[in-house]
């Protein structure tokens, strides 16, 4: 004889706690159920019990779906599968003595509210930040885009997490095949859970990078929507304030998210600085230790000799002084991270006054090589989400030219620029618009033109529209 | 995504580095050997020829835009397997000789101007490491590197060229053919019969995406090439005179005359080490030329880098650390003369009928 689903639900909760069973007669016999810690008493009693309190007269289970409606999200689940996860995210369930089943939304909510995400502050501009209720997250995409083109594509994923996941997209810019195939790569996503949505983005990445980000983030929907109208799709996770966006570029992330509510001049500026000083992050430390140990004919004489008088006592070589330098440097930003913020501030500042200072009063360190390294380390931090990857490769790139000189700075810079050009994913070059060069999409690459003149999508993502107007 | 497949544009860019890239080391003074003040002219000799068969060679390209078919296919298939094969096979010893000069001139200048004392052995290996790893990633990315890089090198080439102008003698370069016609044509074909650098093209002929134009950016980018080439040639003649032909390294010693003053430091090794990026691209290029033509010749396609043949051009490119590069440009002169030029001067020429009389094979086999 085939099982029933309440019998089903009963022997999986046997032994919880906060399983709730209570048996009610409204006509029918009923049985309601619930996990107490998923749902709110209070939605409980006003949308379930109450309602049931008065009705003396039902025949079958659609009459009560009928009369619940005054209720929130009032359904039948199609199979033991959606039971479950129904009754695992707060609904309350009303099963008859014919094991037909309705659903009553009364989950409860708990998360904190709205507040500006620490990850992006901004000077001008929306200070709202997305939290780790999907619902919420989806209602501040729909408060900026009131459109019926506005879709998502609704998704559970792990296996005993059984997360929600959004795919969100603008029906007529985003390219549906590039829809179908994220889709299609989460819907055969087997994990046991899914914490966070960083742990979705590893399955995304299509060609499995090691090195740099594939995936966008943002806790900003003002963000996550101007992406979403170039063409990009963006993806919820419950319980998570970041929310994916891709096809992503390496541009991506030199631009700020408040370079759009600045005057575009000023914006250009910025991102011009923040492109210097990556490039001088990974490359200066390499620079000075090539022209300490081969190459010091480069360095005007009257510097040089300012270098040489601050490093003449320095008991290591300039590429164990500069190595040392970075690693320190990586250490302070590391423990920083970390350390509780009411200390966090004051031991930075210890550890980048005592520690430099003493190493330098004590000859252990050049001066010069701290500044160098503490000008490289704050550099990196233009780049904040592949900061630390930057810091690797810093490390590489002074290595090789401590070993080899400006051959192995050469070298490491081409193996770099091979690598990251070589990149495609979701049909888009990490590249792009610089190579390939797609000279409409410089409008908005590091010089910015002001929005009224962005007529046009930017060609580098796939879409299905280009004309932003009309 | 074919990671073989590039777009015209691209294609038209890496070859205005792959000109820049490696004539700037020891052609010039080689040339002022031979024929003095007039090497600026053997070198626009020297292009005229590469510049009519890089023409028959694009033509060759445009027929073969919709089928394409791989330079082994069009051999095959017009001048049969065998000579397919044998011509693979010069291919390949042109791209390994040019390689093992490029990075013996590089070796040279990395010890004797940038002051890095190492062995052959320790030289080649990164060099190598990197390209297999561009040939791993696929010519997109090598032309994609190029494209990105381009701006960079060529306001690096401009630079060095641009700051001892004000030096530069050019009454220096007169009288015009004063070497005589006959050496300075004879020069011209001698020093560069097997040194043109379309020849990396008939290796991605299955891999150009062409839009509309197939000539315009590859002969803009050709004749960019050729200015900034012969003009630096000249600059060189101009500012050594007749000591010309014992300074090799010209980019580096016509650099030195725009930061001679030590307050100023040597910046343009900055600046050299930038262009030095277009060398090491083109080293890639040739060694991706290579590695094809032994996957052609095997008649096969390797997914990923074969080590074998990885570790056969590596063996290759330790040459060099028993034949002297002068032993080496000898050897070619003596030997490479006529199997050189049928495949850099006699081979394009031919390609847009070998290329038509496969389409019709292909065609034939189809119906």
């Amino acid at each position: 004889m085939k099982e029933l689903n309440f019998d089903k639900l009963q022997t999986v909760y046997r032994g919880q706690d906060d399983f709730r069973l209570r048996e009610m007669d409204v006509g029918i016999k009923l049985k309601v159920v619930c996990l107490d810690s998923m749902c709110d008493d209070a939605k409980v009693a006003s949308f379930v019990l109450q309602p049931l309190a008065y009705i003396r007269d039902a025949k079958t289970i659609d009459d009560i779906q009928t009369k619940l409606s005054v209720g929130n999200g009032v359904r039948k689940p199609p199979n033991f599968f959606a039971i479950i996860e129904d009754f695992t995210n707060g609904y309350t369930l009303l099963f008859d003595e014919e094991d037909n089943c309705i659903s009553v939304d009364t989950r409860t909510v708990i998360g904190r509210s709205i507040a500006e995400p620490p990850t992006s502050m901004v000077m001008r501009g929306p200070r709202e930040g997305f939290v780790e209720d999907m619902k919420v997250n989806l209602t501040l995409l729909r408060k900026r885009l009131k459109t019926p083109n506005l879709k998502t594509v609704n998704l559970t994923v792990g296996k005993y997490t059984n997360t929600a996941v959004a795919v969100c997209y603008i029906e007529g810019i985003a390219q549906q095949r590039i829809v179908d195939d994220v889709v299609q790569r989460l819907q055969s996503v087997n994990v046991d859970g899914v914490l966070d949505s960083s742990y979705l983005a590893r399955y995304l990445d299509v060609s499995k990078t090691v090195l740099f980000r594939r995936i966008g983030t943002t806790e900003k929907p003002d963000i996550a929507v101007g992406k979403m109208l170039e063409g990009r799709l963006a993806i919820i996770v419950d319980g998570s304030p970041m929310v994916l966006t891709l096809p992503y570029l390496f541009v991506e992330d030199m631009q700020s998210p408040g370079d759009y509510y600045e005057n575009s001049t000023m914006t250009t500026l910025s991102r011009v600085l923040r492109f210097i000083s990556v490039i001088a992050s990974v490359l200066l430390p390499a620079l000075y230790v090539c022209m300490q140990v081969y190459n010091y004919q480069i360095i005007p004489l009257r510097f040089l000799i300012t270098i040489l008088n601050a490093s003449e006592s320095i008991p290591f070589s300039s590429l164990t002084e500069m190595i040392i330098v970075l690693i320190i440097f990586d250490i302070l930003r590391e423990a920083n991270l970390r350390m509780p913020s009411a200390v966090g501030i004051s031991l930075s500042l210890v550890g980048a006054i005592v520690l430099g200072d003493a190493a330098v009063q004590a000859g252990l360190l050049g001066a010069p090589a701290v500044m160098i390294g503490a000008l490289s380390g704050i550099g990196l931090y233009t780049l904040p989400d592949n900061t630390l990857i930057l810091s690797l490769l810093r490390l590489v790139v002074t290595l090789l030219a401590g070993l080899m000189g400006l051959l192995g700075v050469i070298i490491s810079t081409l193996v770099l620029i091979i690598y990251l050009a070589s990149m495609q994913d979701y049909k888009t070059p990490f590249l792009a618009p610089f190579t390939p060069d797609i000279p409409a999409d410089r409008q908005d690459a590091i010089a910015q033109i002001p929005v009224p003149k962005m007529k046009k999508r930017p060609r580098s993502i796939p879409n299905a529209n280009d004309e932003r107007r009309g | 995504m074919d990671k073989n497949r590039v777009k015209l544009d691209q294609l038209a860019l890496l070859y205005l580095l792959l000109i820049t890239g490696g004539k700037f080391l020891s052609l010039p003074s080689l040339l002022a050997g031979d024929v003095g003040h007039d090497s600026w002219l053997a070198m626009i000799f020297s292009f005229l020829w590469d510049g009519i068969c890089l023409c028959f060679l694009l033509w060759a390209i445009k027929l073969n835009s919709k089928a394409n078919m791989d330079i082994s296919a069009i051999l095959d298939k017009s001048v049969s397997k065998v000579v397919s094969k044998i011509l693979l096979a010069i291919f390949f010893v042109i791209f390994m000789l040019r390689t093992m000069i490029l990075m013996s001139s590089c070796f040279e200048m990395f010890s004797i101007t940038f002051d890095v004392s190492t062995n052959w052995i320790v030289y080649v290996i990164p060099i190598a490491i990197l390209s297999f790893f561009a040939i791993q990633k696929g010519f997109n990315a090598i032309a994609r590197t190029s494209q990105l890089l381009f701006g960079l090198i060529l306001l690096a080439v401009i630079a060095l060229l641009a700051s001892p102008f004000k030096e530069v003698q050019f009454t220096q370069l007169l009288p015009i053919g004063e070497a005589g016609w006959g050496k300075i044509l004879a020069t011209s074909y001698l020093r560069s019969f097997w040194f043109s650098d379309y020849m990396f093209i008939y290796f991605v002929l299955d891999g150009v995406k062409i839009k509309k134009r197939v000539f315009t950016p590859m002969l803009v980018c050709f004749g960019i090439g050729v200015v900034i080439t012969v003009l630096l040639n000249a600059v060189f003649v101009a500012l050594f005179g007749s000591y010309a032909p014992d300074f090799d390294m010209a980019m580096s010693k016509i650099g030195a005359f725009s930061a001679a003053s030590s307050s100023n430091g040597r910046w343009d090794w900055l600046t050299l080490s930038v262009w030095l990026l277009s060398v090491f691209i083109k080293i890639i290029v040739f060694i991706f030329c290579a590695y094809k033509c032994i996957e052609k010749i095997l008649d096969k396609s390797f997914a990923n880098v074969n080590w074998i043949v990885a570790l056969f051009i590596v063996a290759t490119l330790m040459i060099p650390m028993f034949v002297s590069t002068e032993q080496l440009l000898s050897t070619v002169i003596l030997w490479g003369v006529i199997p050189f030029t049928l495949v850099q001067y006699l081979l394009p020429l031919l390609m847009p009928l070998f290329t038509k009389v496969a389409l019709n094979k292909t065609e034939v086999k189809h119906e």
